[in-house]
């Protein structure tokens, strides 16, 4: 411990205060050759595993065969069991997976650990696994996977369910015969396990329309426990809103409605904006949906008012007189600490304000110009 | 065709942590097509901390990202998102991170701590986000995967929920500073 702290110490000085700034690709790679060491060196191996971490993440480019070398130098470190280690392996597999050669060469490693009883090491090894794995290869570990959705770990039915979804941007088909156990895992408790099972669902069902309207009316009245789940949800419901030709649907929008009523503001703020959004809202939905946001307009929170101001300059392009009853909010926040929700005031203020207020606001605004960005003086103008 | 969100799991375009010079210190950028080079990614992330070091305002826009950030002493976090995104979900993924970096480095947010834990951070910010969509939410849950490393924590023999505790009792703290 010590001396590794004298180490970092004498780094500091040369880099200003980071240990890894003197390193450079070549030296590291060199070091990599502790990796070969058996018994493994744990400690060492970790340390030069990191810096080549580091390196990747500050953009230092490999070339093919420096990745590969490296790549299997790190497959070496499966004999050791230190837990931080192992994580890191897995790490290093997906940051090099793209560049280095051979990579299948580690699959049988990737299954024993996704397999095996160690908890910690089976959800990041699905992740790695599924990154270095194609849609042919898939095949062979079909019946993992399929187990792995629906493994009562949290973790480990997040990691796949979530490796499904990258899977099925390249080959959609595997996944597709899964169906039923990403259908159970869409039960879980697990807000994040819900989240990611209902992402897998729509993304199978998503071109049958017919599918998805039934997806949709049992989960609306059944109910997610997820507020991220519900958020995807609404905008799903949104969707299928929009799309519809015939007459709307009204117990669709009895649900988005409802929604404004949850007690997550995320939800709150989704189904609010979706509501605003959609075309169709009748004049009521539509004042709902933005006195809900005119309320999160004198919220303490930045990020409540910015997402609020946001979306009601959006809506007053097109609806500026329904926006008009926050207008006063909307003054009251020119002041606002946070310089980008005051220009979204302004820009808002603009579209939905009469001839008398714009004047008054051009002088408002001329000695605020000079506070804020180019970026922001061509959204004004707009 | 609409202003409407598209349903999607991929939520997140990028982490970063940066240092009091605005430099990268961990950077990650899930959409290919956001930057085009890791350049115009530092450009990117040198213009943030230009418009951001100084006001504490959790939030802005930078071409066309929606940014939530953070700071504390000498580290600045950032998680950024289209600025289409429900910004509700991304403040979620960044108090997650910052929480979950707390945890690990017992409070010590800064970056001499941060670098000496370099290993676990980036396991942890692996935990938080996988390829654009948030894996995990729960700063606990994302301390408790990574295992900080045996010979420093002193709980080595105490149970998952003396550790679960612990890391409770840490979380009230930090948010009673």
């Amino acid at each position: 411990m010590i001396g590794s702290f004298k180490q970092l110490k004498k780094d500091e000085e040369e880099g200003g205060g980071n240990p890894y700034y003197s390193a450079d690709k070549t030296s590291v790679l060199q070091e990599a050759r502790v990796f070969n060491e058996t018994p493994v060196n744990v400690k060492r191996s970790t340390h030069v595993l990191t810096k080549i971490l580091y390196l990747l993440n500050q953009g230092e480019i490999l070339a093919t065969k420096e990745a590969t070398d490296a790549f299997f130098a790190m497959t070496k470190l499966f004999q050791s069991n230190d837990l931080v280690l192992r994580r890191l392996v897995y790490l290093g597999i997906k940051e090099l997976c793209n560049i280095a050669e051979d990579t299948i060469i580690v699959t049988s490693s990737l299954t024993k650990d996704m397999t095996g009883r160690e908890d910690q090491y089976r959800a990041p090894a699905i992740r790695a696994l599924c990154r270095i794995t194609d849609a042919t290869m898939m095949q062979s570990i079909e019946r993992y996977m399929k187990q792995a959705i629906v493994d009562r770990t949290t973790g480990v039915s997040s990691a796949a369910l979530v490796s499904c979804r990258h899977i099925m941007t390249q080959s959609p088909e595997v996944v597709k015969r899964w169906v039923s156990e990403v259908q159970e895992a869409l039960s879980s408790d697990n807000v994040m396990v819900q989240f990611h099972a209902l992402g897998v669902l729509h993304q199978i069902r998503k071109s049958d329309k017919l599918a998805v309207t039934k997806m949709i009316t049992k989960l609306t009245t059944s109910g997610l426990r997820s507020p991220y789940a519900i958020c995807f949800l609404i905008r799903v419901v949104a969707q299928l809103i929009e799309e519809d030709e015939a007459s709307s649907d009204s117990r669709l929008f009895d649900f988005l409605e409802s929604m404004l009523r949850h007690k997550a503001e995320m939800v709150i703020y989704e189904a609010a904006n979706a509501i605003v959004t959609l075309k169709k809202s009748s004049s009521r939905e539509l004042v709902s949906g933005i006195s809900v946001l005119q309320l999160f307009l004198s919220s303490p929170k930045p990020t409540l008012r910015f997402a609020a101001v946001r979306t009601l300059g959006k809506v007053a392009m097109y609806q500026p007189s329904a926006v008009a009853a926050c207008n006063l909010d909307l003054e009251t926040l020119l002041q606002d600490v946070n310089r980008s929700i005051a220009t979204l005031a302004i820009t808002t203020l603009l579209k939905t304000g009469t001839e008398g207020s714009v004047d008054r606001l051009m002088k408002s605004i001329s000695n605020f110009l000079n506070d804020i960005s180019d970026e922001f003086k061509v959204f004004v103008v707009e | 065709m609409s202003n409407l969100l598209e349903p999607t799991l991929y939520v997140i375009k990028g982490i970063a942590i940066l240092d009091n010079d605005g430099n990268r210190i961990v950077a990650k950028y899930y959409d290919p097509h956001c930057f085009s080079s890791v350049k115009e990614e530092k450009k990117f992330e040198k213009n943030l901390f230009q418009k951001t070091h100084r006001a504490n305002a959790e939030i802005t826009m930078l071409d066309k990202l929606t940014c939530v950030y953070r700071s504390n002493v000498d580290l600045f976090f950032y998680v950024m998102g289209s600025s289409h995104e429900n910004e509700l979900i991304l403040l979620c993924v960044l108090t997650c991170l910052y929480d979950a970096v707390s945890l690990i480095l017992r409070k010590n947010v800064e970056k001499k701590t941060l670098l000496e834990n370099l290993d676990i951070i980036l396991l942890a910010i692996d935990e938080i986000c996988d390829g654009g969509v948030p894996l995990e939410t729960d700063p606990q849950v994302i301390a408790q995967r990574v295992a900080l490393r045996m010979e420093e924590t002193p709980f080595n023999d105490q149970t998952v929920s003396q550790v679960l505790q612990t890391a409770r009792e840490q979380l009230k703290w930090s948010l009673l500073k």
